[in-house]
């Protein structure tokens, strides 16, 4: 079963989501509760709180999906490294066989 | 297929539906941000006391106008980006039409000679045991897989759609005109989709699936089908 945060947000199988949330939430607390002990002022620790909260969680949330998206693109290209090995080692399009062919001709 | 309970998307099936699930998320995540800030503000409001002293908030106004723009702009970028890149139709290996009727697909594979088929729902007392009902069809659509795949969709006498979930398409099927669309799938696999533009009494009982499989195995079910 999957928990979902206010109703909609599958925190279980979206990518960052709980972390960001879990960030968030550590944010929030550390930035309302340090307003809170530097001015005593309640409502505007409050406001601090949330905005700190909003902030923390959509900032871990833009770095954590722009690393994942970083990753996506580097398994897409090992795959098809892969791929194109299986395919073209030992033929004349053998990009390794080109390779040592040229360090062999600069030597 | 999506199960009895199923809520969200299904698993993609191609590049497009990953970054549409991408993009789903990212804005599901802003949302969440905005709802979080309403309700703290709605709390706020209702613990006040109502007064009318406020006269001058540039402040105040500035920031709700220029929040809001950024919150925009967040959720039009990447949305056009993936509006343009569902546009691109890059060199595709393989066309074929569908066709919709009341209550079938036609598929016609004109890349190949005599490549033609109906595509009618197995009824369920017809249906093998494990396969879904309601979901099944007697010829299936097979294309080969990790190949951009074009499809001409088209309709004989009302309005249907071409839908398949997990491959992100949706195509309208109108008479007299031809859209066009793409997919490339990136695994092998059986992919369900239903009509999805009310055409009378069987509108629900006209589904589509398409069959992802390799190169030979495709080349084998075209020759065997011309044949």
């Amino acid at each position: 079963q999957s928990f979902k945060l206010l109703g909609f947000l599958d925190v279980q199988s979206v990518p960052c989501a709980r972390e960001s949330v879990l960030y968030g939430s550590l944010g929030s607390l550390v930035v309302g509760l340090g307003h809170f002990l530097a001015t005593s002022r309640v409502r505007r620790s409050c406001d601090f709180a949330v905005g700190g909260f909003i902030c923390t969680m959509l900032g871990y949330w833009f770095y954590c999906r722009y690393n994942l998206a970083q990753q996506r693109i580097r398994q897409r290209m090992l795959q098809e490294g892969m791929r194109n090995r299986i395919l073209f080692e030992g033929s004349y399009l053998d990009p390794e066989k080109k390779q040592t062919g040229n360090e062999r001709s600069n030597s | 297929m999506a199960n009895h309970t199923q809520f969200g998307f299904q698993d993609a099936s191609s590049p497009i539906m990953e970054e549409l699930i991408e993009f789903h998320d990212h804005a599901l995540m802003v949302a969440l941000a905005i709802c979080s800030l309403v309700l703290y503000l709605l709390t706020l409001m209702l613990m006040e006391k109502l007064s009318s002293n406020t006269v001058d908030a540039q402040e105040v106004e500035l920031v709700w106008t220029i929040l809001p723009a950024i919150v925009l702009i967040m959720l039009a970028l990447p949305s056009l980006q993936i509006l343009y890149m569902m546009d691109e139709i890059d060199e595709p290996d393989l066309t074929l039409k569908a066709i919709g009727h009341q209550w079938y697909w036609t598929y016609e594979y004109t890349d190949f000679k005599d490549l033609t088929f109906d595509s009618y729902m197995l009824p369920s007392t017809e249906l093998p045991l494990g396969h879904f009902r309601l979901l099944e069809v007697d010829h299936r659509i097979v294309v080969p897989m990790e190949s951009p795949i074009r499809i001409i969709v088209t309709a004989d006498d009302v309005l249907h759609s071409w839908a398949i979930p997990s491959l992100g398409v949706k195509t309208d099927a109108i008479p007299g005109r031809l859209n066009q669309t793409s997919f490339v799938t990136t695994r092998p696999g059986i992919f369900y989709g239903q009509c999805s533009e009310i055409c009378g009494a069987n509108h629900s009982f006209m589904p589509i699936v398409v069959e992802s499989a390799p190169l030979t195995y495709f080349e084998n079910w075209s020759t065997l089908l011309s044949s």
